[in-house]
């Protein structure tokens, strides 16, 4: 197994571009596009049996094995595609997944045990009255294309010998009848086979034990006929004239002349090297690199302070063209680390399928934009949040084909998932065309579950009545299902992709059907700032959260409770003091209201520094989760500066 | 000692034949991913022996084969195959292929096939 380590980082990542495309193809194969999708299934589960086999993994290899004699009664037509048999192949894939998983973490697929699914295979095919033929293979390439014989020799009769040979092919030759092919094909190269045992239609068929008997025409010589006849495990080649020679001349292996004549032609053409196009880089590598064009950023920030203190005017210069590499290299890093939605993209046809199924429901989905881009890191949890909306969209939004049809809708649901760059943002759509949102269930059940008090819910907008279902804790579903309330909840969801900086917004049409838009920005590594001073410590407040920047009047401040307030534009606003960070300010002036979803406040502060698009580091895992700080940037001058949550503080 | 190209769908693969051949001494002239790939290529390199996958998309490795023993009639191609692919092999060998190797790959089995195929 040792040898094979250096290949399982390869193995993994190319059997899970097969694992992803044989389970698109599954699907495909159901939905009735046949021939392609077949094709496609042979090719993946003929790569994953190949690659398992070369690795050593042989429960991997079993089980693809098994699959693969199935797709081959499904292709000759002896067997219909049934949403059981694809269940069926589903769940193998699912496993060659969790094999795969197991291969990755460093394990050889032991631990994950195919009988199961083997057996299940094995049964299907019996059931069908189907042995898979000894391997018959349904040739992938039209038979009727003979191919072109190898251009006979050209006899001159008269200089020919006839002899006898006899061949034994090697008894541990797995293929020994096409090592019998080969030879024979050799020696037509060199003279003309009069009779053999066993014939040439027997081998096709392969008859063959090992030991073969010819009786070949030639002027090339006992010797040239030897070597045409050996080869890789040919173990024995035997040969004596039948018929004396009139004239019998050791010509030259016609074969040996012509590659001395490709020989050189070879050495003339110019060398030319591969062009190496795409290479693949573990993302840690990748992380390790961004997190090195950051330092580079803060160092070179640094150095211009340095060359602007001591105004050196040579380094001043310098660093301006170390500034522009440091700038592209930056963008370009970005762009390295964009994947496309792809990704998770395609996972999502098959939980449609499953969900729909589960539920008895009839679904249309459908995928626009997987071209789309995103920063890996915002990828990563997007993930989960999308999972389960999509989930939702099919469990809770799509009818059942009978209530559709009385509702005077086709039986089959559409849902469509959409993505496209708008701007800065990525927008991710999310449509149904299902029962939309019941506003009177889910008031009903915010006031069942504490949220709000009949009275309230009475005065509730829709847009307040949807809101509720972000709310933690709150679930319309009548019972728990196995599909999407899995004790996560819109809230879980929501929280999810506000991490990532990202909105989520929902529009309802009762019986018509939902949208749901999650807005994304393509990346989270960089973040637009306000750097501000208070009591002479920096802080930084991302722009996108800051709604206004006011003048702050001390005398105007309100005491309601224990907090403070001002009122500002008809509203009231609670004052956030950040004395607990930085101690006390008595030259506070200026305010900066913030805003998280409808809830506002303000921060007082003593100067506004300025804009600056800076590099959010996460603190290390020794801090902890520090309410109210997302990260710390580093400035130019070297000082690192706390960049305020304003989600967790509001 | 041969300059060969490699046509294989999977990177993977392509590794595992690439750094077998280089233990033997042979140089790697290119690789291509499937069979029209491999066409192109061999027509762009000109390499002393193939190895040549079957199943490949595009245009699998019997009909990129025959396209290249139709350009070449002196090409040396060696099919990759596997247990129960017999059918196919011999079909790719009636259209000229002169060996064949078999998955997963012993190195001295495919080295010995690559040097019995370049000498002949």
């Amino acid at each position: 197994m040792s040898e094979f380590e250096a290949y399982r980082g390869l193995f993994v990542a190319e059997s899970r571009e097969n694992h992803e495309n044989l389970v698109k193809n599954l699907l495909l194969l159901e939905l009735g596009s046949y021939q392609d999708a077949i094709d496609e299934i042979f090719r993946s589960i003929h790569t994953l049996k190949g690659a398992s086999a070369s690795m050593g993994f042989a429960n991997m290899e079993h089980l693809c094995h098994s699959m693969e004699d199935v797709f081959q009664l499904i292709r000759s037509g002896t067997a219909e595609i049934s949403p059981e048999l694809v269940n069926l192949l589903l769940a193998c894939s699912d496993l060659i997944e969790q094999m795969l998983d197991d291969v990755e973490a460093g394990g050889d697929s032991s631990s994950k045990n195919p009988a199961e699914q083997v057996n299940a295979l094995k049964e299907w095919i019996e059931q069908r009255g189907g042995t898979i033929k000894a391997k018959t293979e349904v040739p992938v390439i039209p038979t009727e294309a003979q191919p072109p014989e190898e251009p006979a020799r050209d006899i001159r009769t008269e200089n020919c010998v006839e002899y006898g040979m006899q061949i034994t092919v090697a008894s541990e030759c797995i293929m020994k009848d096409v090592r019998a092919m080969l030879a024979l094909g050799n020696l037509k190269s060199v003279g003309t086979i009069l009779s053999m045992n066993p014939t040439m239609e027997a081998i096709d068929e392969g008859k063959f034990d090992g030991r073969l008997e010819l009786v070949i025409a030639s002027d090339a010589g006992e010797e040239a006929l030897k070597t045409a006849a050996s080869g890789t495990e040919i173990t024995e080649v035997v040969i004596s004239p039948v018929k004396k020679p009139d004239v019998v001349t050791a010509n030259e292996v016609p074969g040996s002349l012509k590659k001395t004549e490709t020989d050189k032609k070879q050495s003339q053409a110019p060398d030319k090297t591969r062009e190496i196009k795409n290479l693949r880089v573990d993302i840690h590598q990748l992380d390790h690199i961004m997190n090195l064009v950051e330092d580079l950023v803060i160092n070179r920030g640094r150095l211009k302070q340095i060359a602007e203190q001591h105004k050196i005017k040579e380094m001043d210069e310098a660093i301006g063209m170390v500034d522009r590499s440091v700038s592209e290299l930056q963008n370009l890093m970005m762009i390295i680390r964009m994947i496309p939605l792809n990704q998770i993209f395609n996972r999502l046809p098959r939980v449609v399928r499953d969900v729909a199924q589960y539920d008895g429901k009839d679904v249309d989905f459908f995928i626009e934009g997987g071209e789309t881009e995103l920063d890996r890191s915002v990828m990563d949890g997007l993930n989960d949040p999308l999972l389960h909306l999509i989930r939702n969209a099919v469990n809770h939004g799509i009818e059942s084909p009978d209530s559709r049809e009385k509702a005077g809708k086709p039986r089959k649901g559409y849902v469509k998932l959409s993505a496209h760059r708008d701007r800065d943002n990525v927008i991710i759509e999310l449509i149904d065309d299902g029962a939309g949102i019941n506003v009177d269930k889910v008031k009903a059940k915010g006031i069942e579950r504490g949220l709000i008090s009949a009275e309230v819910a009475e005065t509730f907008t829709t847009e307040q009545a949807i809101d509720l279902l972000f709310q933690p804790g709150f679930s319309t579903a009548d019972k728990i299902s196995d599909i999407s309330g899995r004790g996560v909840g819109l809230d879980v969801v929501k929280r999810s992709i506000e991490a990532l900086k990202g909105t989520i917004r929902v529009e309802t049409n009762p019986g018509k059907g939902s949208r749901f838009e999650l807005l994304l920005p393509p990346t989270m590594a960089i973040v637009d700032v306000m750097i501000v001073r208070i009591n002479d410590k920096r802080f930084g407040i991302p722009i996108s959260s800051i709604v206004e920047v006011a003048n702050f009047k001390r005398d105007e401040t309100h005491q309601i409770g224990k907090g403070e307030a001002i009122l500002l534009r008809d509203e009231v606003l609670q004052i956030l003091w950040l004395n607990e960070m930085v101690g006390v300010s008595k030259s506070c002036e200026i305010l900066i209201v913030v805003q998280y979803q409808k809830r506002k406040c303000c921060i007082p502060v003593d100067v506004v520094e300025g804009k600056q698009e800076v590099v959010v580091k996460p603190l290390s895992g020794f801090i902890g989760n520090t309410r109210g700080v997302s990260g710390v940037t580093i400035l130019g001058d070297g000082g690192v500066v706390p960049v305020i949550d304003v989600n967790t503080i509001v | 000692m041969g300059k060969i190209l490699i046509v294989d769908d999977t990177l993977f693969m392509r590794t595992l034949l690439k750094n077998i051949l280089f233990s033997g001494g042979h140089t790697i002239a290119g690789e291509a991913g499937d069979g029209e790939e491999g066409i192109a290529k061999y027509k762009e390199l000109k390499p002393d022996l193939v190895t040549m996958d079957i199943v490949m998309p595009k245009l699998n490795g019997i009909e990129a084969l025959k396209a290249i023993k139709e350009f070449d009639p002196a090409a040396r191609i060696v099919m990759c195959t596997a247990v129960g692919q017999e059918q196919m092999v011999k079909l790719a060998i009636k259209s000229g292929a002169k060996g064949y190797i078999i998955k997963p790959f012993q190195a001295p089995k495919v080295l010995e096939e690559v040097k019995n195929v370049l000498a002949s």
